[in-house]
């Protein structure tokens, strides 16, 4: 019988770039800029690090196949690296890959790292790309925006709501990251954006207007775990502990089978149920969460997801401010993807790294009060076929 | 001559209208498209002869026919028996006799000619979608469209009285493959020599063939290589009959091959029994038939097809959705969306039929899959064909994208659910704006894609509102 990880393996250090168009900075500089943090934080050299996985989702624009690239990039000794892709949820899968290894007892130390070079592809938004060559005969060629803004008229649908409030809703939610993200110093967008810019910005995808969508950028996140022991032996204290990262991915049930009604994520629902049944909480007990907000619509539909509102009332509790700075369960303290952008690879573990930020009470003028439990969430894909990655990250 | 009468005829335009005067005005600098009046019917980016001889032949319902011709001067293909492919697309067996009938605008009288001549049971599927330079003529006289006939043997909606075909090698337009565009001849002699050389021998030899005179004839469709000609051949000809092709010209443009059978859907659905069509296909000659109406057509595909639609504003939209200019769309263009094959030999059947699959327990799904999608099944199963073409649907998710790369933005899309179980994914067409959730949607065959490095086009079908808007065609 599986006796989960929770509590058996802690973050030993983490880091993460400054998230951005970074003309000047390659794939190798962005990692060695984000794991020179992880290792000065973790107090380590990297010969100590047992295996690595590297997150990179668009190989074509990114480092390129194989985890080869991150391990010449840190000139690692000679052990296992792996490299591993699961659309938006890369980042976290890496880190899950890491934390697996440890808490198997198959490692003392092993490094997580994910990247995205995105701002290579010479044009706005992510990468084009093929769907399969089956798929491509006959799947929409949607972009990211328009898959996700389906979202909004089949939730508005469900629940009876007006399309104009939605808009509203989801303009708060943006608005609101915006607030959060001029205090992040690594964010790419750092500048509050007023509601009425918002909700008069032009359309990407009907309903989302362009302060809907998230930020497309550089960056690279970098976490090093270990065992209890092993941190406490390196002198480490007031240790951050991994309770849970689970993932759950689509069987085409939604985007096949009749049942779905496009309002929102199973898999989040999923994957957050076993997440947090594992680290033995509710979603009540979560402090802070760093949501995938793509767009704001997926974050408006998440807090529904995780449990933080009743179904059909995450409007109301996005107005009511629930998820402000000052709210009962802030989401998005730095910014979330918002302001960071979304170098795909590196996302799941740039939000893990806030959520250790806070828990150590490292982030300044960020920080929150009283915080026990954080939680990252991914949702890779579309909302018809996706991959949905949660984590809980608490107080050892 | 055969027993073999016309049983079923259809007609289908795309949804755009371009008003010919928007042209008119756009082009006063230049002299040029002085002659810009009535509307046009503009395909839209994802249609070609192919895709709209497949719509206009889904108009005849289902159809049981041992031959299929497709007829056009504007096939996608050189080479790739698009008849075949009007077969998957109808979901008939690859066994049928198919032709690809080309090379002149009388490839549909052509066909028709030979299958009434024959006992086989022959569907014909003419599509349209010729180019040509802005400020020719041709550019605002040619319209986009198809029309489909079925001929078989016994009573049906209309029986061959005579016919006659001439052949004069007369170029009003000549396209040439090297050229890919049409070159046009002096109208004052065009008009001279079709009348006296092409139309009234082979009209007067059809009217003696049927033991006819021109006074008997009720209803004409005579394409006209330019205006005024059918009234110089009328009274030699003794017609006193309204000349219907100059009708769908003026609201839908010249269709080329496909204008005769859509002429004569046109003609059939507003005919009387008793009466007599006189039908003409024009280019390098002539061919003329003489139709008795034995019975009256009950669809109105081809009157609805010229009421309904919706206004094409723009004039430089209509130059880039006819192929004249080459707008920049930038690096989002540029994926490379090669088809390969063995792709096409594993899977284009089931692509250009729509034919996805029912599961042991009954529920039906798109594609088709070893392990099928319903929640409780434990392992592979095999699957009963089923074809979702012309299944119900409803619309369950949109949006209009104008991000992601697309030749007419926006790139409107969502979840589709059959009533019959499945769910797909699809594209939609056929909306200038978005339907709404819920909205009940038809299935079209449409282009899925076009490889822009190899200029390959891929088909699949796109989900369109159940109906379209009506047109007013005096105000556009």
């Amino acid at each position: 019988m599986a006796s989960g990880i929770k509590d058996k393996v802690v973050i030993l250090g983490m880091g993460c770039s400054r998230f951005g168009e970074r003309w000047d900075m390659a794939s190798d500089m962005l990692m060695v800029e984000a794991v020179e943090e992880a290792l000065a934080d973790a107090g380590i050299r990297r010969d100590q690090i047992g295996a690595a996985w590297l997150g990179s989702a668009l190989d074509d624009v990114n480092v390129g196949n194989s985890a080869i690239p991150l391990a010449t990039a840190l000139r690692l000794p000679p052990i296992p690296v792996t490299r591993v892709e699961n659309m938006c949820a890369t980042g976290t899968e890496a880190l899950r890959a890491a934390v697996y290894a440890v808490a198997a007892g198959a490692e003392d130390v092993a490094l997580a790292v994910g990247v995205e070079k995105l701002k290579d592809t010479g044009f706005g938004g992510l990468p084009i790309r093929t769907k399969g060559s089956v798929n491509d005969l006959w799947m929409p060629y949607g972009s990211a925006p328009g898959t996700f803004a389906q979202l909004a008229g089949a939730y508005a649908a469900r629940h009876g709501l007006n399309g104009a409030d939605l808009k509203r809703a989801m303009a708060h939610v943006s608005w609101k990251s915006h607030q959060n993200g001029a205090l992040a110093e690594k964010a790419h967008l750092r500048k509050p954006v007023d509601m009425d810019t918002i909700l008069k910005a032009p359309m990407v995808a009907d309903p989302l207007g362009l302060f809907d969508c998230c930020g497309v950028s550089d960056g690279a996140a970098a976490a090093i775990v270990c065992t209890p022991d092993m941190a406490r032996a390196l002198g480490a204290s007031d240790l951050v502990a991994v309770k849970s990262v689970q993932v759950c991915a689509s069987n085409g049930w939604e985007l096949q089978y009749g049942e779905w009604d496009g309002s929102y994520m199973r898999n989040t629902r999923i994957a957050a149920a076993r997440a947090y049944d594992e680290a033995g909480i509710t979603a009540a007990d979560i402090g802070l969460s760093e949501v995938h907000d793509c767009f704001s619509i997926t974050e408006l539909v998440t807090m529904e997801d995780l449990g933080f509102s009743n179904e059909g009332r995450a409007l109301f509790d996005v107005l009511d401010g629930r998820y402000d700075r000052a709210g009962a369960q802030p989401s998005q303290i730095d910014g979330g993807l918002k302001c960071f952008g979304h170098p795909v690879g590196a996302s799941g573990l740039r939000m893990a790294y806030e959520v250790y930020t806070q828990l150590k009470g490292r982030a300044g003028a960020r920080q929150l009060g009283n915080l026990e439990f954080g939680l990252t969430h991914n949702l890779g894909g579309q909302p018809s076929n996706s991959v949905a990655a949660v984590s809980i990250l608490g107080r050892l | 001559m055969s027993d073999s009468s016309i049983l079923a005829c259809a007609g289908y335009l795309p949804l755009l209208r371009f008003d010919r005067g928007i042209a008119r005005k756009d082009l006063r600098w230049s002299g040029l498209g002085a002659g810009g009046t009535g509307l046009r019917a503009v395909a839209g980016w994802d249609e070609d002869a192919l895709t709209m001889a497949v719509e206009a032949a889904r108009g005849l319902g289902a159809v049981a026919s041992s031959r299929i011709t497709f007829a056009t001067t504007s096939a996608p293909f050189i080479d790739r028996s698009q008849a075949g492919m009007v077969a998957e697309a109808l979901g008939l067996p690859p066994s049928l006799s198919t032709i690809d009938s080309a090379g002149s605008r009388r490839a549909g009288t052509a066909a028709l000619v030979r299958a009434l001549d024959s006992r086989a049971t022959e569907l014909i599927a003419a599509g349209e979608k010729r180019l040509a330079q802005p400020g020719s003529a041709h550019h605002l006289a040619w319209g986009d469209g198809a029309a489909a006939v079925l001929v078989g043997q016994g009573p049906g909606l209309a029986r061959l009285l005579g016919q006659a075909t001439v052949n004069v090698d007369l170029l009003d337009v000549v396209t040439t493959t090297a050229r890919g565009l049409p070159y046009a001849a002096e109208d004052r002699f065009v008009r001279d020599e079709a009348v006296e050389a092409v139309y009234v021998p082979a009209i007067r030899q059809a009217l003696s063939a049927a033991g006819l005179t021109g006074a008997a004839v009720t209803c004409a469709i005579l394409p006209e290589p330019v205006s005024g000609t059918y009234r110089a051949l009328a009274r030699p000809c003794g017609l006193a009959c309204p000349n219907l092709a100059e009708e769908i010209a003026a609201k839908a443009g010249d269709l080329g091959a496909a204008l005769p059978l859509f002429g004569l859907t046109l003609a059939l659905e507003r005919a009387s029994t008793g009466d007599v069509i006189l039908l003409a296909g024009f280019g390098n000659g002539a061919d003329v038939l003489l139709l008795e109406v034995t019975a009256p057509q009950i669809s109105r595909t081809a009157t609805d097809a010229l009421m309904q639609g919706a206004p094409l504003t723009s004039y430089s939209r209509f130059l880039s959705l006819t192929g004249a200019l080459a707008l920049d769309w930038g690096p989002r263009a540029e994926v490379n969306q090669k088809v390969s094959a063995s792709t096409l030999a594993r899977h284009g059947r089931a692509m250009h039929g729509f034919i996805g699959g029912r599961d042991a327990a009954g529920n039906v799904q798109f594609p088709q899959t070893p392990v099928p999608v319903r929640p409780d099944a434990t392992g592979p199963e095999p699957m009963q064909p089923v074809r979702l073409a012309d299944e119900p649907a409803h619309l369950l998710s949109v949006t209009a994208d104008r991000l992601n790369f697309t030749p007419d933005p926006p790139f409107v899309f969502g979840l589709v659910q059959f009533d019959n179980g499945a769910r797909v994914a699809m594209e939609l067409c056929d909306t200038e704006t978005a339907p709404a959730v819920g909205a009940a949607l038809r299935m079209r065959f449409r282009i899925k894609t076009i490889d822009r490095q190899r200029q390959f086009p891929t088909y699949f079908w796109k989900a369109a509102p159940v109906s379209r808007p009506p047109l007013n065609a005096e105000k556009p």
